[in-house]
């Protein structure tokens, strides 16, 4: 179950093998409450499958998992995997829930601002400043503040330098970790609306950026693309790098630092669908 | 109630805030939490003052499930009204042929506006949804205003704020109507379509004449969710008149009938309407009539295979005893 992507391939088989064996019964009559019930169980069964052998946020483990993860004829993976070893010795995994990057994006950069309290102060202010621009642009307040509030409570466990098992263990509580993507992507959406003038030409199918937000942004477990990183990384002045690695022949992986020219502080690996951590 | 719930939990976070938010009824819609649970709501809310709910109350549940707000609450009607099936769940949620829109920071109240502003949409057959006549549901509308919730204890005449001539609505009001559009609609019920009510609506003699659907869509217009649309299509009026076409009031017609006139009349304006809404929440409703053929072939085409497979095993078992007692 690497990536999102695959876990929706699996999910569709699934779905189609449940809904063979559901029709058997629907031949008293066609109940389309227990054809979409069906459905929707099915989806909270896969979803609990992929929630119980992955963590929210995995603890850091060594690179090298990556290459038990390919075949080892799976040349174009493995040659890139060695290329990753160069530049990084360590990856923490994010569970494949389709919100990964905000979680992957959220505890990476807690993380790295746990022993550099200049730089997290800086961080607090951008932070607590944010939900204001956020209700100036129309969100509803009281529907955002208590997202918003924990955002903030972890960036107050912050300073108080907790372990890093503390701040691990926050991103693994259900609760707090969705509520926390649940903001990430308010912000990233508030940043999208706000610099309509330039996203909209990055945006496909005719939307407006505010369509665009409702239908791809604020509604949890939609996937992240460039858009979204850059957005977030502007919203929250903060600096992303991310490797791209994919079947594509040339046997290194490319990365990209969003915003551009900026100077990351958090390493990011993409397989098609999903990010994880990655660690120098 | 504060020391019956977890105020740690963030749903019951989120419904103590969202109940005082609400407290209040407005002049088009209210909802507070039953006294004993803090996860069942009742709600009132006006009909759109142009369309043929106006000057109904319509009086519902909502049920919100543990994960709320990252779960979506679930509507219930249970005042007749013509749109939606009485008793039967509406809810914001997924649909074979939607993705999930359903939003963490939209409220209890994106849910009551979104109500209001998909009364006047056409049912097309979605299940869960009714499309009665225009004469049907200004009876109902007239009607609902008589309905008293015995769990709740809410009459209608009482629930919300007397319309004023010049109701303003608040900036609030029309952000969440903004948002209301952006739902998906996917009423969740079984397939029958059967209206319970209609024979009441149907004996209930219409006092009300063709001319009266085309009130003024003046002054009144902004409440209506719809009313950012209107400023930008052609004159909102222009939809309000229901062609003649509809069914005399002295005929009772089946609900097919009915029906099938309603998709007549509608299909008429079908253009204008999609022109003007946005794509997204563009009617569902063709999409899920296909599913519904396409699930029907399924279910006949496995039924047969099944019968001609216990046929043949029998008829293998039959045979093989035969053979053994030879």
């Amino acid at each position: 179950m690497r990536s999102c992507r695959r876990r929706k391939q699996i999910w569709t088989a699934k779905m189609a093998e449940e809904q063979q064996e559901s029709s058997q019964p629907e031949v008293e009559g066609v109940n389309c409450l227990a054809y979409d019930e069906a459905i929707i169980a099915q989806q909270d069964r896969i979803q609990q499958e992929i929630a119980n052998s992955n963590p929210l946020v995995s603890d850091r483990q060594d690179l090298a998992v990556l290459q038990r993860e390919y075949a080892e004829e799976d040349t174009v993976y493995q040659l890139k995997i060695k290329d990753l070893h160069k530049k990084y010795s360590y990856i923490r995994k994010t569970r494949p829930d389709g919100n990964c990057f905000y979680r992957a994006f959220g505890f990476a950069h807690l993380e790295s601002l746990l022993d550099d309290s200049k730089e997290l102060q800086k961080f607090k202010a951008v932070a607590a400043k944010s939900k204001l621009d956020l209700v100036n642009e129309g969100f509803t307040e009281f529907t955002i503040e208590d997202f918003h509030n924990t955002f903030m409570d972890l960036i107050e466990l912050c300073e108080k330098q907790p372990s890093l098992q503390e701040l691990l263990s926050s991103f693994n509580d259900q609760n707090v970790s969705d509520y926390v993507v649940v903001y990430l992507r308010l912000l990233t959406s508030g940043y999208l609306q706000r610099e309509y003038g330039f996203f909209q030409h990055f945006i496909e199918g005719g939307r407006s950026v505010k369509e665009f937000c409702q239908q791809e942004v604020e509604p949890m477990s939609k996937e992240s693309d460039h858009i979204h990183i850059i957005a977030l990384a502007q919203a929250l002045n903060v600096s992303i790098l991310v490797e791209y690695m994919d079947r594509g022949e040339g046997g290194t992986v490319n990365h990209h630092v969003f915003p551009e020219g900026g100077d990351p502080r958090i390493f990011l690996l993409y397989r098609p669908g999903h990010y994880d951590i990655l660690y120098k | 109630m504060e020391n019956k719930y977890n105020l740690k939990s963030p749903a019951v976070k989120r419904l103590m805030k969202e109940a005082a938010e609400l407290r209040d009824p407005t002049e088009h819609y209210h909802a507070q939490p039953l006294e004993d649970n803090l996860f069942e709501w009742h709600f009132s809310v006006r009909g759109p003052p142009d369309s043929d709910f106006d000057g109904g109350v319509y009086h519902g549940r909502i049920v919100l499930p543990p994960e709320y707000p990252m779960k979506p609450p679930s509507i219930i009607l249970l005042t007749p009204n013509g749109r939606f099936e009485v008793g039967k769940k509406i809810c914001l949620s997924i649909s074979g042929h939607h993705p999930e829109t359903w939003q963490p920071s939209w409220s209890i109240r994106t849910a009551l506006i979104a109500i209001i502003g998909f009364m006047p949409t056409k049912g097309e057959g979605a299940i869960g949804s009714l499309d009665y006549t225009p004469e049907e549901r200004r009876a109902l509308a007239k009607k609902s205003q008589d309905f008293c919730c015995e769990s709740c204890g809410c009459s209608m005449r009482t629930a919300l704020l007397a319309l004023t001539p010049n109701s303003d609505p608040s900036p609030e009001d029309h952000q969440a109507k903004e948002l209301a559009q952006q739902i998906s609609f996917k009423a969740e019920s079984s397939l029958s379509r059967q209206p319970s009510e209609s024979g009441g609506a149907e004996s209930e003699p219409s006092t009300l004449t063709e001319g009266d659907s085309s009130t003024s869509a003046g002054q009144e217009a902004d409440v209506e969710p719809q009313a950012e649309l209107a400023e930008e299509s052609p004159a909102p009026s222009e939809e309000e008149p229901r062609p003649p076409a509809a069914p005399s009031v002295g005929r009772p017609l089946s609900p097919r009938q009915r029906r099938a006139q309603q998709h007549n009349q509608q299909g008429q304006r079908d253009g204008r309407e999609a022109a003007s809404r946005l794509p997204f929440i563009a009617p569902p409703h063709q999409p899920q009539d296909d599913s519904h053929a396409g699930s029907a072939v399924l279910i006949v085409v496995l039924t047969l295979a099944l019968a001609a497979l216990i046929f043949r095993r029998i008829y293998l078992a039959n045979e093989y005893k035969f053979d053994y007692e030879l």
